[in-house]
């Protein structure tokens, strides 16, 4: 009895968070010209829609160069970073290490808004530039935590030993440390690449009609008028999302639910 | 000893410390003295009083946190059973795998893009609205967009992942060497529930809903786009200072309540996860 109450609960919860994608999707395939859910007949119109307007192709070339270069400097930074909290002992290394992962939990939209008064005094706002030191910010603690997750005291042998056989500090780090970390690695910068691609709340204090993101375009064009257009656009977020899982799932392997007695 | 080991240590942290230094915390410092001056520099108290004082802002902090509450709970209710059901229930691998997609795929994609679902979903001739009136559960469709409801919809539906995904970690770490003592010494399967998963799960599930009531009154996207406009929570009330109304200093004392509050909770949800990780080492 007790199993069945959790069994339909459960069901109702999976469904509950497929509906919304599922109907998403199902509008932006309408031939009709309203968003209703399920489509009048199919088409793939307003995906033709979408790629005649060079407004949203331009987007997604924004929020995509925008993704690819934060998670570069992201990476660039968060690695040095894990190195010395793994590696070091320091003054002050707990409190450098809560503020590099702060960004995580604290409202982006403050970050964004902190971020617009504090440009404002030497023009980095509401540019490219302004964009990624936001998005590197707010993307780093993805990359800081999966890559220090793979760094084990255990390790450090493995480093002596290669700078003891005289290999210098780069070519233990390419030969040996980065072998090691780089599942952390991969798996944090997809979760960076991703948080970046999907912002709207620090994005939103630096967007500009000719600089946009994908995401923040969308928000500002739902607010006054819905067509399938849009939902055509949403959709192909989802599927962007849907080929980061799988490449997510194809380097780590999802089954993060699995207890350890199943995996026998 | 410390000379030797001084260097490497600051060629890694040089860059980001710097970096840090300069596009967060001083951004985050400036809106703190910012919420502390006057427009000519002076130390005031007065953003701070203008939130104390006035009635339509407690309004707004009130709604904030029932939403955040309600929020919490649902997710709660749906979510705990519903990882239950994905650790101890699901005995086919590819389907335990398929779930976790499911649950992971809205986390990847933009709060836009989910609550932009649920707009079409609880219109007035949306799904939801057509299956109540079919089913007669209600004669006339219902008021979804504009209302607290509608928007705690959308946010449950954000936010569901995470104590999902929290809870599962805990069950699936779970010494079920317990429980089977508890049921080889007669007790019966509520019991044990009751006594010793539900107790020894409780760290990842309060856990979980801390984080949940934390991202839940900071959340901006969902709620302006679900509210219509006839709701305002925090962060709405944030975005229109720096946004339209360009007053820094007040929306700067609102961005502070803000952060300090979930600053509080982060640490409260940090302390339990902590002390459940010594409990288990």
């Amino acid at each position: 009895m007790a199993r069945l109450i959790i069994r339909l609960i459960a069901w109702a919860g999976l469904l509950y968070m497929v509906l919304p994608l599922v109907v998403i999707v199902g509008t932006s395939l309408t031939a009709g010209s309203v968003l209703t859910f399920p489509p009048e007949g199919l088409s793939w119109r307003w995906y033709g829609i979408m790629l005649d307007d060079r407004s949203y192709l331009s987007a997604y070339a924004t929020s995509t160069v925008l993704a690819l270069a934060a998670t570069v400097v992201a990476v660039i930074l968060a690695v040095p970073a894990t190195l010395a909290i793994a590696r070091y002992d320091f003054p002050g290394k707990a409190t450098i290490t809560a503020t590099l992962m702060s960004p995580l939990v604290l409202p982006n939209i403050v970050i964004g808004a902190a971020l617009l008064q504090y440009g404002s005094a030497f023009g980095l706002t509401r540019n490219f530039a302004a964009l990624l030191v936001g998005h590197t910010i707010i993307i780093m603690p993805f990359i800081l935590r999966s890559v220090l997750a793979m760094m084990t005291p255990g390790q450090r042998a493995l480093e002596e030993a290669s700078m003891d056989l005289g290999a210098n500090a780069f070519t233990t780090f390419r030969l040996v440390i980065l072998p090691l970390i780089r599942p952390g690695l991969v798996t944090g910068a997809i979760f960076a690449f991703i948080s970046s691609w999907i912002n709207v709340e620090l994005s939103i204090f630096h967007t500009t009609a000719q600089l946009d993101t994908i995401p923040v375009k969308l928000f500002n064009y739902i607010q006054y008028t819905i067509d399938p257009t849009i939902a055509a656009v949403a959709a192909l977020t989802i599927i962007v999302a849907a080929v980061a899982i799988v490449l997510l799932d194809l380097t780590i392997g999802l089954d993060v639910l699995s207890s350890p007695e199943d995996s026998q | 000893m410390i000379s030797r080991n001084l260097r490497p240590l600051l060629l890694l942290l040089a860059a980001p410390i710097a970096f840090f230094a300069t596009f967060f915390v001083a951004p985050i410092a400036v809106v703190a003295l910012a919420s502390f001056a006057t427009d000519a520099g002076q130390f005031t108290w007065s953003h701070y009083l203008r939130i104390l004082a006035d009635q339509y802002h407690w309004e707004v902090i009130l709604a904030t946190f029932r939403i955040g509450i309600v929020t919490t709970l649902a997710c709660i209710v749906i979510g705990y059973p519903l990882a239950w059901y994905m650790v101890r229930i699901i005995r086919l691998k590819t389907w335990r795998r398929i779930c976790v997609i499911l649950l992971i795929v809205p986390l990847f994609t933009s709060n836009i893009v989910r609550s932009f679902g649920w707009m079409v979903l609880l219109g007035r001739n949306g799904l939801v609205n057509d299956m109540l009136v079919s089913t007669g559960i209600v004669e006339r469709p219902m008021r979804f967009l504009g209302t607290e409801t509608g928007i705690i919809i959308g946010l449950t539906y954000i936010l569901l992942p995470f104590i999902v995904l929290a809870v599962g970690n805990v069950l699936a770490q779970l010494d079920t060497s317990l429980e089977h003592a508890s049921c080889d010494l007669g007790a019966s399967a509520p019991s044990t529930f009751w006594h010793i998963t539900l107790p020894l799960s409780l760290p990842g599930l309060i856990a979980g809903a801390i984080m949940v009531f934390a991202l839940a009154v900071s959340a901006y996207v969902t709620p302006a786009l679900l509210s219509g406009g006839k709701v305002t929570v925090l962060s709405i009330l944030i975005f229109q200072q720096y946004s339209s109304v360009f007053d820094f200093h007040y929306g700067g004392a609102l961005s502070m309540v803000l952060l300090i509050l979930t600053l509080i909770l982060v640490a409260m949800a940090g302390r339990i996860r902590g002390k459940h990780l010594d409990g288990v080492a």
